[in-house]
C-alpha cells in the first residue's frame, strides 16, 4: 500500500461533513509527511530469497517504521501540553479513554501498555490513521500540529506509571469519570 | 458484610448462608400479593423450553419447572461447562428449544448450538458472522449481546456493528443478514430482538454517540424492513399519529419529539432502544424504553427531550405510539428509561389491573396501566436523593434542585448514579409468590457537566460523574419488591452491585448473579440464601433454566465479567488483548481481587 493510499484511505469512522464544526481552534499548519523508505524493486516472479533484511523483517508490527522515526516538536513542551490536554477534551477523547486517559470505551493511556508502541512516532500514527478496534482516523481532519500536541499529552499520562505487578492488599487505583 | 469477611467465610467452608436477608420473612403459603399473576399468555413452547429472552412476552424470566425446591437446592452441583471462547461481558442467557441450547456470545457475536442428546454436548453448528471489528471502540459500555430470540426454526440476533441476523436453528446457515445501524455514527446494537407474531423487532444502541435513537420491526422470513420509528424528532418519524394518546395532558403536543429540543438538537438527541421488549398479545402493544438524551449536559438541550428517558407502546404491525410516558423529563443524570417492562396483573386498590412493571435507572418502581400508560404507583425501590417522590397528577418527579447538575458545576453526592438504580440486569416475576426479584445497584455520583461538540463517531457525552457506594455500606441489594404497594419485602445485600439477571421458578427457588462470581439460590418467600456456587468470572448474564433430555432440571447461566459495570475491567485493554482485569476504580475497589476475564457457560443440577 503507498504512503498516498494510506493517509486517504476510507479508514475514517468520521464523516468529514460532522468533523467541520470543530470549535478547538489551532492554526492548521502544513501536514508533515513521513519519510518514505524505498523498497528495491524485483520481477515480479522472482522471490526475494537472497536479499538481507537484518532491519526490517521482524515479527509483529513494524514499531521502528518511518512513523516511528518522527520527532515530536512539542515533546516535553509544558505549553504544548497543556494544550493538548484541551484538545483531548475538544475532540472527545477524553469520552473514549477517559478522564486523564484512565481508560474507558478505549484503552487506557496510563497504563504504559502500548498496543501499537509507545514513541511519539507511533502515537502520532494511531492518531493520524486510527487503529481496528474503532480508534479514528483524525489524520487529514485536524491539523498535524494540533496531533502533536495530542501526543505530547498522552504520553505524559503514563508517566512513571508501572502496571506489571498489581498489589491489592489495601490498595484502590485512582480513577475518576466514565 | 465485607466481601473480605465472605470470602473468610467461603474459604472455610461455611459460606453457603453468608448473606442473610433483611426483613421478615412472611411464614403464609399463599401468593404475598393475592391473585396477581403474569399477564400474557404463557409461551408456546413445552415447560423445559425457553426460547425468547425472557422466557414469555410479559418478559416474567418465570418457569414452570419445580424439580429443585429450597429444600434440596443445597445439593445443586455443575452438571456441565463449555467455554464460549470470548472474554467480554457475558449479559443476556442461552436459549434451549427442542434438545439444543443456543448461545450468542459478545462480539464477535458468536452462535453456538450445543447438541444436548449427546455425552459432553458436542456443537451441532458455530455461526461466526462477518462483524466489523470497529465496532468494539463504538460501543460505550462493553461489547455485549443480550441474546438472541427463536421462532418458525430461526435462531434471529443482532450483531455490535449494527446488522440482525437469522440463521437456521437446524444447520447455522445464514439466512438472511441485514444492515440496521450506521457503525460510523456510533450506531450499534447489543439488545436481544423479540419476535412477535412474524415480525422481528430490533432497536439501537448508541445514546452515548449523539444517534438519533430507532425501533424496527423485520420480517421474520426475509428480513425485509417492514417500518422503523425513531424516538425523537417530528410526529411522523416518531410515528405519532392520530392513535397517539399519552395519559398526562402535557404530553399531548403535536411535534413533541422535536418541541420540546431547542432547534436541530433532537437530530443528535440519543433516545435508543437497547433494553428489553414486551408485548401483549390482547391489547397488541410492544412495550420499549428509550435511553438517555444526548448529551448528558442538559445546559445543550433545555426542554422536555421527549421521547428521550421514556417507556413506550406500539403497535408491532405499524409501529405506531400509542402511548408514551417519561419518567425523567430532562433527564440530567444518565437515567436511561430502557429497563425491561414487565407485563402483569396485579390487584391495586381493590380491581385487578393489566400492568407494567418497570425498575427505572432513576430509583423509582413503576406500576404502570399498559393500556393507557397511567402511573399508578412510583416508589423508591433504591436508596434515592435526586427527587422526592412522583406526582402521580403528572406522572412527573419532584426534582430536588440541590441535586439538578449543570454545566461547569461539580453537583456532589446524587444517588442513585448514572448507573441507575437497576440497569440492564433484567428482573424477574413469580406468579407463585405474586413478587418481583429485582438486582439493584447502590450507588452514589458527583457529577460535571461540560459543553461538547458533536464529531460523529465519538462519544457525544459533556460530563464526567465519578461514582461511590451509596448509603448502608453496600453497593448491591437483590429485593423482593411488591409492586402492588410499593414496597419492597425483603432484600440481600451485596458488596457489589448487582448486575446479573434474575430467574424464578415454580419450584418457589430464584436465582441470581454477582459481579464477584456467586451464583446464589434464594427462598422465593424467605429471601434465605440456600445455595451458592464461585464461578470463574464475575455474573452479568441472567440465569434461565430447562429440561435435559434426561428429563431433569438444569440451571444455566453465563459467567464473564463486563458489561456498564465491568465496563473498565473490561476496557482496560483492547478486546484482543486480555491480559488482565482491573476493577472499577474508586467505585468498586477491590472488585479485582475476586474476580477476572471469562466467557464460560455454567450448567447445574441435581
Amino acid at each position: 500500500m503507498s504512503l498516498s493510499t494510506t493517509l486517504y484511505a476510507p479508514l475514517a469512522l468520521v464523516a468529514l461533513s460532522a468533523v467541520a464544526i470543530y470549535r478547538a481552534q489551532t492554526p492548521q499548519t502544513t501536514r508533515q509527511m513521513p519519510p518514505v523508505q524505498q523498497t528495491p524493486s524485483q520481477p515480479g516472479n522472482q522471490p526475494t530469497y537472497f536479499v538481507e533484511h537484518p532491519d526490517h523483517i521482524q515479527p509483529g508490527l513494524s514499531f521502528q517504521g518511518r512513523w516511528a522515526e518522527l520527532t515530536n516538536p512539542y515533546e516535553g513542551n509544558a505549553q504544548r501540553i497543556a494544550e493538548g490536554a484541551q484538545l483531548f477534551i475538544s475532540y472527545n477523547c477524553l469520552d473514549c479513554h477517559g478522564a486523564d486517559g484512565s481508560g474507558a470505551m478505549g484503552p487506557s493511556l496510563q497504563d504504559n501498555r502500548w498496543h501499537f508502541g509507545g514513541t511519539p512516532g507511533d502515537v502520532f500514527q494511531s492518531i493520524y490513521e486510527g487503529r481496528p478496534d474503532g480508534m479514528p482516523a483524525w489524520g487529514g481532519r485536524i491539523a498535524d500540529d494540533q496531533i502533536w500536541r495530542l501526543v505530547a499529552y498522552v504520553r505524559t499520562l503514563s508517566n512513571g506509571h508501572a502496571v506489571a505487578t498489581e498489589n491489592f492488599t489495601g490498595k484502590t487505583i485512582a480513577r475518576t469519570g466514565h | 458484610m465485607t466481601p473480605g469477611a465472605l470470602l473468610r467465610l467461603t474459604v472455610l467452608g461455611v459460606g453457603v448462608l453468608a448473606c442473610q436477608p433483611s426483613g421478615a420473612p412472611p411464614s403464609s403459603d399463599s401468593s404475598l400479593v393475592a391473585g396477581a399473576k403474569i399477564g400474557t399468555p404463557p409461551p408456546a413452547v413445552a415447560d423445559g423450553e425457553w426460547s425468547l429472552p425472557a422466557r414469555d412476552y410479559a418478559n416474567s424470566r418465570f418457569s414452570n419447572l419445580a424439580e429443585i425446591t429450597p429444600a434440596n437446592v443445597k445439593n445443586l452441583h455443575v452438571a456441565w461447562t463449555f467455554s464460549t471462547g470470548v472474554l467480554r461481558g457475558h449479559e443476556g442467557q442461552p436459549l434451549v428449544v427442542g434438545n439444543t441450547m443456543y448461545l450468542v456470545t459478545p462480539y464477535p457475536n458468536v452462535a453456538y448450538a450445543l447438541d444436548l442428546t449427546q455425552p459432553g454436548f458436542p456443537l451441532k453448528w458455530k455461526y461466526r458472522p462477518e462483524n466489523a471489528q470497529a465496532a468494539v471502540g463504538e460501543a460505550c459500555c462493553d461489547v455485549v449481546n443480550r441474546g438472541a430470540s427463536y421462532a418458525d426454526g430461526k435462531i434471529v440476533y443482532n450483531l455490535l456493528d449494527g446488522h440482525t441476523v437469522a440463521v437456521d436453528a437446524a444447520t447455522g446457515t445464514e439466512l438472511w443478514r441485514v444492515k440496521m445501524g450506521d457503525l460510523n455514527r456510533g450506531e450499534t446494537i447489543t439488545m436481544a430482538p423479540l419476535i412477535v407474531k412474524t415480525r422481528v423487532i430490533v432497536g439501537s444502541s448508541g445514546g452515548e454517540m449523539g444517534v438519533r435513537g430507532w425501533i424496527a420491526a423485520l420480517d421474520l422470513g426475509t428480513g425485509k424492513e417492514l417500518w422503523r420509528a425513531y424516538n425523537v424528532g417530528p410526529d411522523s418519524d416518531i410515528k405519532a399519529g392520530p392513535r397517539f394518546k399519552p395519559f398526562y395532558p402535557q404530553d399531548k403536543v403535536v411535534n413533541s419529539g422535536t418541541a420540546s429540543w431547542p432547534g436541530d438538537s433532537w437530530k443528535v438527541g440519543g433516545a435508543t432502544v437497547w433494553g428489553w421488549i414486551s408485548y401483549d398479545p390482547e391489547l397488541n402493544l410492544i412495550y420499549h424504553g428509550t435511553s438517555n438524551p444526548g448529551p448528558w449536559n442538559g445546559v445543550q438541550r433545555p426542554g422536555d427531550n421527549k421521547w428521550s428517558a421514556a417507556i413506550i407502546a406500539r403497535d408491532p404491525d405499524t409501529g405506531e405510539m400509542i402511548w408514551a410516558f417519561q419518567p425523567t423529563p430532562h433527564d440530567i443524570w444518565d437515567y436511561d428509561a430502557v429497563n425491561e417492562n414487565i407485563l402483569v396483573d396485579l390487584p391495586m386498590g381493590g380491581a385487578m389491573r393489566k400492568v407494567l412493571v418497570h425498575f427505572d435507572r432513576n430509583g423509582f418502581a413503576y406500576t404502570i396501566d399498559r393500556a393507557t400508560g397511567q402511573v399508578l404507583l412510583a416508589k423508591p425501590f433504591v436508596p434515592m436523593n435526586w427527587a422526592s417522590g412522583v406526582d402521580l397528577n403528572t406522572g412527573r418527579p419532584n426534582v430536588n434542585v440541590d441535586k439538578a447538575t449543570a454545566q461547569g458545576k461539580n453537583v456532589k453526592d446524587i444517588c442513585p448514579s448514572l448507573e441507575g438504580g437497576k440497569n440492564q440486569q433484567p428482573a424477574a416475576f413469580s406468579p407463585k409468590t405474586g413478587l418481583f426479584y429485582v438486582p439493584t445497584n447502590n450507588l452514589c455520583m458527583d457529577f460535571e457537566g461540560r459543553e461538547v461538540t458533536y464529531i460523529a463517531g465519538t462519544p457525544y457525552i459533556g460530563g464526567n460523574a465519578p461514582e461511590t457506594g451509596g448509603p448502608g455500606g453496600y453497593k448491591g441489594e437483590f429485593i423482593a419488591w411488591d409492586a402492588a404497594h410499593g414496597r419492597k419485602i425483603w432484600g440481600i445485600k451485596e458488596p457489589f452491585p448487582v448486575w446479573s439477571g434474575a430467574l424464578a421458578t415454580a419450584g418457589n427457588v430464584v436465582f441470581y448473579g454477582t459481579l464477584d462470581g456467586w451464583l446464589k439460590a434464594v427462598d422465593a418467600r424467605s429471601g434465605a440464601v440456600l445455595w451458592q456456587f464461585k464461578v470463574g468470572s464475575g455474573i452479568v448474564g441472567a440465569p434461565m433454566t430447562y429440561t435435559g433430555p434426561d428429563g431433569k432440571q438444569y440451571i444455566a447461566v453465563y459467567s464473564g465479567i463486563g458489561g456498564d459495570m465491568g465496563l473498565l475491567i473490561a476496557g482496560d485493554v483492547a478486546a484482543n488483548l486480555p491480559y488482565d482485569v482491573r476493577e472499577r476504580g474508586t467505585t468498586l475497589p477491590d472488585l479485582a481481587r475476586y474476580t477476572s476475564w471469562g466467557g464460560m457457560l455454567f450448567v447445574f443440577a441435581l
